[in-house]
């Protein structure tokens, strides 16, 4: 009896895993518009540009790098919500859409979440060891200069 | 991230529930996205009181509309917090046009005019309704100098304000004019007062509204001296807006990325300024707290909740400046003023 519960629930269970995954959610990867970019608009010194696209792009930007396993459900569904969470706040393919003072502001958050070590954050870097950002790289966001970044 | 199971035992580790109960005190790191008004003194010094007298009038002459009956103050009425309190606004022949109209207060301020920025500053954004069809309807910039020559005390006082030129009387003048005007409606608040370091200037209810209202991750878009107007941002970025009819900044740029972009508007007399959206479509600002919740960053709020971000808004309410924007008298129209024409 309990052996036959176990099997139905399991054959429900993997029926339902194999329909998850065809509730896929939307990934845009759109077209990244390469003239709104950071890099493009706000010309970063070198370093932070560059720690920005290790550390940070997969989750703020358009050019997400989507590994295997965020195609599995129901992994892909908390990924893609990250990612989407993620842009909403801070998107650097969308550097175009801040006026100077609101780049003085996101300049001044990405510091204070990288100074805390809020950001990547920890669940990430297992996975991604290379999104680990030096004390270097840290001092290096925290004083871009706000004028040429905008 | 990428391992959401384990994002989720981390969050409930960490409690990370970042909202839940909020303390009638405010932690100094969240003030450093926001900062008090400039002085109104320095804007006024900044402009020429000359332009200011002149642009005052032209912000209330109906004369610069077809129809001689429309101003700049029917749609942005100056004694009603800069606006008409409708969902849009009844321009020539009683025309509707398709979006809201936003206060005139503080709109100086802002990063770009407009709701989709088409405009870059306020002197260039006075340029633009005279001559809207749906507006005031004037046919040419030529018909409005033509109506401004005709009246003498016109003429001198664009002399007096624009010393410089020959010729002084332009529509260019007129622009730069209304634009200095403006550039002194500003409404500081007791959220001024506050952030000069007042502590007792807002109560504790209203200290805790501010709270909910980072805690909900609203000063990811509203932030700065003006709680908005600084930058664009998608409307529906989390979840689609339902109305799709206004594609935003799209219109401007005809670029895709710029699909539903509008310029994140001001939270400054906000209690006063509905109704909301581009579309003006929402009556209250507690539905409009909550679709914001629901739409700009994914979160349902509770009713304790709205009603307390509401409370903390009531308190960037600021003082209309009455003495500034009191009516002057306007020119006498002459022999040779035309008549107004509501025919087409
Ligand atoms: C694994 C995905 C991921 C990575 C990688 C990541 N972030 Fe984030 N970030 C998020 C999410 C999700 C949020 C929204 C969190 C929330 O609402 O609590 C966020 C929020 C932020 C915010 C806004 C914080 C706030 O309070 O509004 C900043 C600033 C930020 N991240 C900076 C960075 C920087 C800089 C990097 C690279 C060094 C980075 N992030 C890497 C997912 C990520
Ligand atoms: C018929 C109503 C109407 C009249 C008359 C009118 N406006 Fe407006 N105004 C609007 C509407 C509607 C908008 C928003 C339009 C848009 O964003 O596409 C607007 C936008 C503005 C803005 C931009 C504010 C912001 O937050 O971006 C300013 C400033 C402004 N008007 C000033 C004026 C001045 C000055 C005049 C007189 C020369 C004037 N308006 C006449 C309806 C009107
Ligand atoms: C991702 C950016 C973003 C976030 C986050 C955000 N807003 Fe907005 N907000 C906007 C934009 C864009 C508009 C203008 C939308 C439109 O009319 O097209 C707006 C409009 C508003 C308006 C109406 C203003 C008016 O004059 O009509 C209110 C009120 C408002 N937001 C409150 C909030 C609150 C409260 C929160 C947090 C729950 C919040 N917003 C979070 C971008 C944002």
């Amino acid at each position: 009896m309990v052996k036959k519960v176990l099997k139905y629930g399991m054959g429900v269970l993997s029926v339902a895993l194999i329909v998850a995954q065809f509730i896929q959610p939307e990934r845009t990867n759109s077209p990244a518009d390469l003239a709104a970019s950071f890099d493009a608009v706000a010309k970063p010194p070198r370093e932070v540009a560059a720690v920005v696209a290790r550390a940070c792009r997969d989750c703020h930007s358009n050019q997400t790098e989507w590994p295997w396993y965020s195609r599995v459900a129901p992994v892909s569904w908390l990924v893609a919500s990250d990612v989407k969470q993620g842009r909403a706040k801070l998107n650097f393919s969308q550097w175009n859409i801040y006026s100077p003072e609101m780049t003085r502001i996101k300049l001044g958050e990405m510091c204070g979440e990288v100074t805390k070590g809020d950001m990547p954050p920890l669940y990430y870097l297992p996975m991604h060891p290379v999104a680990r950002v030096t004390p270097r790289e840290v001092s290096a966001i925290c004083s871009v200069p706000v004028a040429q970044a905008r | 991230m990428f391992m959401g199971t384990v994002a989720c035992l981390f969050a409930l580790l960490l409690g990370c529930a970042r909202s839940g109960s909020e303390s009638a005190t405010i932690d100094a790191a969240k003030l450093k996205a926001y900062a008090p008004l400039p002085e109104v003194a320095s804007a006024k010094e900044a402009v020429g009181e000359r332009k200011v007298t002149l642009g005052r009038i032209l912000y209330y002459d109906p004369r610069l509309s077809k129809s001689q009956k429309i101003s700049c103050n029917s749609c942005h009425a100056l004694t009603q917090y800069g606006v008409d309190n409708q969902a849009t606004s009844n321009g020539h022949k009683g025309q509707k046009g398709d979006r809201n109209s936003p206060t005139v207060y503080n709109a100086s301020l802002h990063f770009v005019q407009f709701w989709d920025g088409r405009a870059k500053n306020v002197e260039e954004q006075a340029k633009g309704p005279v001559l809207n069809p749906v507006e005031m309807a004037m046919t040419s910039e030529k018909q409005v100098i033509t109506v401004l020559k005709s009246m003498p005390e016109y003429v001198d006082a664009f002399k007096k304000a624009f010393p410089d030129g020959r010729d002084p009387v332009t529509y260019d003048n007129m622009g730069k004019a209304i634009g200095a005007f403006e550039r002194n409606l500003i409404t500081p608040s007791r959220w001024d007062k506050f952030l000069k370091g007042d502590q007792a200037a807002l109560t504790a209810e209203e200290k805790a509204g501010f709270n909910t209202f980072v805690a909900s991750g609203c000063q990811t878009c509203h932030a700065g001296s003006l709680l908005g107007g600084n930058m664009y941002q998608k409307i529906g970025i989390v979840k689609p807006w339902p109305d799709t009819s206004d594609p935003g900044r799209f219109k401007v740029t005809n670029s895709e990325g710029d699909r539903f972009m509008f310029k994140v508007p001001s939270l400054r007399n906000i209690e006063k300024t509905g109704p909301y959206f581009h579309s003006g479509k929402i009556a209250t600002l507690k539905e409009a707290i909550a679709k914001m919740a629901d739409h700009q960053v994914g979160k349902t709020l509770s009713d304790a909740g709205i009603q307390s971000m509401e409370t903390w808004m009531k308190s960037l309410t600021g003082e209309i400046p009455t003495d500034y924007i009191k009516q002057p008298e306007l020119p006498k129209s002459t022999r040779k003023t035309p008549k107004p024409n509501e025919a087409d």
